[in-house]
């Protein structure tokens, strides 16, 4: 006589996997009968509860709240890792220029000013290099001008 | 074929966990139904074909509407406790633990084995049929139900 059958094998042959031996010690075991019955009874019970009672109310959450705190989370990642960027890295590879001398300054101003204030893209000359015309010179460039004469 | 209303109102609101959708599905079934017959394609067992393609209908609603359906899932109405709610008679003679615990392994099951669980033992369906409604080969059926059986029979534990 073989040994009782264990609750998995019950419920194999219950679900009409057993194999013959496991089903004829079935048909001939009180005790194995008695547990099979007991099955059964589990069964009716499941069953009678799916069929005949409400499933219980489980209030889902809304959803935005399940995927809030992972919208947090990523939100804050997101920023800390901003924050790194600009202070570990962006800073690091941003070439700094060099500190000014005040007349470099004042050279590279002055050569603004010119090429804003330049007549015909030429730049107008700086200071002491010629100066203003005087009202003859004036005359003369008119005169040329008219003539068609160089000056 | 207003017999098979409430078995597949039944049998959707089991498949889907929505009252609502279950209703909604079944109304396409019969549109469904309607349809066949009215291009002569009926089928030879009606109980079967309703079957089949509310199996299908509710798969296709879980399939598209997974998004949907978990935003917009709500308590219905007719779901809510009334004031002076007074337990049916199935419900009385269970207890409030195991019915809850009963309900939670069943929605904790894989949805093949739901389907199959619900079909085989719910509807009282011979394995074959179940078969033929879920696409499956008989011993697939089989095996599914043996493992939802062990799943439940273990969450129903000590309040036996």
């Amino acid at each position: 006589m073989t040994s009782c059958l264990s609750d998995d094998t019950l419920e194999r042959v219950h679900a009409d996997l057993g194999s013959i031996a496991e089903r004829a010690h079935l048909a001939g075991c009180a005790a194995c009968t008695g547990r099979s019955r007991r099955l059964r009874r589990d069964l009716d019970l499941i069953t009678a509860v799916l069929r005949d009672t409400r499933e219980p109310l489980t209030r889902v959450a809304p959803a935005r709240r399940r995927w809030m705190p992972a919208a947090i989370g990523l939100s804050t990642a997101a920023l800390a890792l901003l924050v790194w960027v600009e202070v570990a890295v962006w800073r690091a590879v941003t070439p700094v220029p060099p500190t000014m001398q005040p007349q470099e300054v004042a050279a590279i101003l002055s050569d603004v000013s010119a090429s804003l204030f330049s007549v015909n893209g030429d730049p107008v000359p700086a200071a002491g290099e010629e100066g203003p015309l005087s009202l003859e010179g004036m005359a003369r460039e008119v005169d040329s001008t008219l003539t068609g004469d160089e000056p | 074929m207003t017999a098979h209303y409430g078995r597949l109102r039944r049998l959707c609101r089991l498949m889907l966990g929505d009252p609502q959708e279950a209703e909604d599905v079944v109304q396409e079934v019969f549109l469904k139904a309607h349809e066949a017959e009215r291009l002569g394609r009926a089928p030879m067992d009606w109980g079967a074909w309703l079957t089949r393609v509310a199996v299908n209908a509710c798969r296709d609603r879980r399939r598209a509407g997974g998004w949907m359906r978990l935003r917009l899932r709500s308590t219905h109405i007719d779901d809510l406790p009334l004031v002076a709610d007074t337990q049916a008679p199935s419900e009385a003679a269970v207890g409030e633990e195991t019915r809850r615990r009963i309900w939670k392994a069943f929605r904790a099951l894989p949805r093949r084995q739901q389907e199959v669980f619900a079909l085989r033992y719910v509807e009282e369906q011979p394995t074959a049929d179940v078969a033929l409604a879920l696409g499956l080969s008989p011993g697939s059926v089989k095996r599914h139900l043996y493992r939802a059986v062990r799943h439940l029979r273990r969450a129903l534990g000590d309040t036996r």
